[in-house]
């Protein structure tokens, strides 16, 4: 799920009850999940059972990017001469080399490079 | 009973207004949503070839000092020169962000938009540039207010990136120009003036095979010549 759907489906959800309890919280990964679920129960069920799956949604396209390292660990070291300890550095090459396996391409798509 | 007619007269009144809140009400969500792709901005903002150096901590003192000018002879919003001109040949996508009055806190039905803005800074072809967030307003109130403002949602937006959509620091920087370089300086109240624009700046150094570079990047290469020589 795109940053964008996560995102825009929080906003859809609960503009409502961020207006009403979180006025003053921007989109905070930290501070609008304590916020909404502080206000649990003024939440309208939409809400309620949303907004925890788009930050959820959110965390897992970021931790996607790690998974991108044990994944291609091979074709960075291999085909781009990269180091997995600087995996952003060989994603041109990734998506562009031959012989990049599919689960490499997969970790690749969960963390939106592609 | 008199009464009843009454409210059966009323009924269909009330139900087109019923009627009419519900349009509104789905109308709403459609009218917020972002008119363009991640796409969009990765095509617009990975046209780059080289930039100026930007001092951004001067560009944003100089805002500021400009914006505190009281002298009866400043000339109207719309007939100032642009603060900061070196931006406009930068690859640039201007965005609406909607944000309560007065504050740096972003409307939820703009959060979609800034979920796009984070695909577009992971997709691979914007990955090798860094950004600067350029915050405006359009000439209403204060002039100060307007340059502070504006600063303060550009690091709003700054911050949610970074914070939100862990996008490294290192990529992003942030500046408000109030309304001292105007969007559509022909209109200095339209709506447009309140866009956000995201320029691509540089092109972050490629350290696959060296080691990281001397700190200051100018003189470092002289230096290495004359070890050479001698």
């Amino acid at each position: 799920m795109s940053f964008a759907d996560s995102a825009a489906l929080l906003g859809q959800s609960c503009a409502a009850e961020i207006d009403a309890n979180c006025r003053g919280v921007n989109l905070d990964s930290n501070r609008l999940k304590e916020c909404l679920s502080r206000n649990r129960d003024a939440l309208s069920p939409t809400c309620a059972s949303t907004y925890l799956k788009t930050f959820d949604a959110i965390q897992k396209r970021i931790a996607a990017r790690v998974t991108v390292a044990n994944a291609c660990a091979r074709e960075i070291v291999k085909l781009c001469g990269g180091s997995t300890k600087e995996t952003s550095k060989s994603i041109p090459c990734l998506t562009t080399t031959q012989g990049v396996s599919p689960r490499c391409i997969q970790a690749m798509d969960d963390a939106g490079y592609r | 009973m008199s009464r009843r007619v009454k409210s059966s007269r009323l009924r269909p009144a009330l139900l087109s207004i019923l009627g009419m809140l519900a349009l509104l009400a789905y109308a709403a969500p459609s009218r917020s949503e972002t008119s363009f792709s991640r796409d969009d901005i990765v095509n617009q903002l990975s046209r780059f070839d080289s930039a100026p150096e930007l001092d951004i901590p001067a560009l944003k003192q100089k805002t500021l000092e400009r914006s505190r000018i009281r002298s009866r002879n400043e000339p109207e919003a719309s007939k100032r020169t642009p603060i900061a001109p070196e931006l406009s040949s930068l690859p640039g996508f201007n965005v609406d962000i909607q944000f309560d009055t007065d504050t740096p806190i972003v409307r939820p039905e703009s959060y979609q938009t800034l979920g796009r803005i984070a695909d577009a800074l992971v997709n691979v072809k914007l990955l090798p540039y860094s950004f600067l967030i350029v915050g405006h307003t359009e000439a209403n109130g204060r002039r100060e207010n307007n340059a502070i403002l504006s600063q303060r949602r550009a690091d709003a937006i700054r911050d949610i990136m970074i914070n939100t959509f862990k996008i490294s620091a290192k990529r992003i920087q942030s500046i408000g120009l109030g309304e001292e370089q105007l969007l559509d300086p022909a209109h200095p109240t339209a709506a447009t003036n309140r866009q956000m624009q995201i320029l691509t700046v540089a092109k972050m150094p490629e350290q696959s095979e060296q080691p990281p570079p001397a700190t200051t990047s100018a003189p470092a290469p002289a230096k290495k010549k004359s070890a050479k020589k001698r």
